[in-house]
């Protein structure tokens, strides 16, 4: 149960509400704002609607076991791809052979993040 | 709890489309109209999304990408391989539609069609056709319900998005010979499903 602080806490800080005008929470500092831009461009298309079995950042239920991984794990899954137990397929780079691998872990940095702030959220 | 309701109501549309309410015919409760087109539509469309979906995780993930003990191919026939989970589900409308031509009350179709199609004769044709396909892919998340009358008779048409969900669908949509869009990325709505049900019984 550590694990969504963890994100938190090391990743990000919680933005303004005013800020607030979508789901995908614009989550401060450079790493996460870099991350967010990929996010957009390359995960959300699947991520943003749990296409294809891809759990949604929106979704504390999804995620909460997630983040309690190691994240180095996150991050090979979406570096070298990965199939779930069900069978569904998790692209190597999203489908974006383009990404460095750097890109790709500040684009996991944002959704994991972005899951623990909605983890949070849903305490409150 | 959602789930299984709504299972049931795809397990009674599916058995009422073929046929079985026949087999009781003279109860009100299976001869009277009981549930609307939309839900009818919906429940149809999740059939079909899930056998989709099983047939490409459990059967292309798991055996080409996975296991990698076969391929999967457009020209399965001549690469000995998998049907593309789109052809799977195409030969499924083309089978409904021939078998419900011998069913008196089984009157729906159902097609997968693109703005963007690699073949010409699965592009809309239909003003609601056009106008759902495009919404489905301005508005993704979301579908497209609306009536329309075809030589003279009404329908009720639901569109659903069909997304690329691997890297194979984008690549070979972007890279045939006959495609008109070569842009697509992962997670694109690249077509739709079209749902049509008669309103006149």
């Amino acid at each position: 149960m550590r694990a969504p602080l963890y994100w938190l806490t090391t990743a990000c800080v919680f933005p303004a509400m005013a800020e607030v005008n979508t789901a995908y929470v614009e989550l401060q500092g450079e790493r996460l704002q870099q991350g967010r831009k990929i996010w957009l461009a390359t995960c959300e298309g699947c991520h943003g609607y749990g296409i294809a079995g891809a759990p949604v950042p929106m979704d504390p239920e999804e995620w909460v076991p997630r983040l309690e991984k190691d994240k180095a794990v996150l991050y090979e899954h979406a570096i070298n791809g990965f199939f779930g137990v069900d069978d569904t397929m998790m692209p190597a780079r999203g489908g974006n052979p383009d990404l460095s691998d750097n890109e790709v872990r500040s684009a996991v940095d944002y959704m994991a993040a972005l899951a623990a702030y909605y983890i949070q959220l849903k305490r409150k | 709890m959602k789930a299984i309701h709504k299972t049931l109501i795809a397990l009674g549309v599916a058995a009422s489309v073929a046929g079985l309410s026949t087999a009781i015919a003279g109860d009100d409760a299976f001869t009277k109209p009981s549930i609307s087109a939309k839900a009818m539509a919906d429940a149809l469309h999740l059939v079909m999304d899930s056998d989709r979906t099983i047939y490409t995780r459990k059967i292309v993930n798991r055996l080409v990408k996975k296991e990698k003990v076969i391929k999967a191919s457009e020209h399965f026939e001549d690469d000995k391989a998998l049907v593309l989970p789109a052809q799977m589900f195409r030969f499924g409308s083309e089978l409904v539609a021939k078998r419900a031509e011998k069913l008196d009350d089984v009157n729906f179709s159902y097609s997968l069609q693109s703005l963007w199609p690699i073949n010409a004769q699965n592009a809309p044709k239909t003003d609601v056709e056009k106008e759902g396909l495009k919404f489905i892919a301005e508005n993704k998340g979301e579908n497209y319900y609306a009536e329309e009358t075809l030589g003279g008779k009404s329908y009720f048409t639901a569109i659903y998005a069909d997304v690329g969900v691997a890297p194979v669908c984008v690549s070979c949509h972007n890279d045939h010979k006959d495609t008109p869009k070569r842009d697509f990325k992962l997670g694109d709505v690249m077509g739709g499903v079209v749902i049509r049900i008669p309103m006149d019984g």
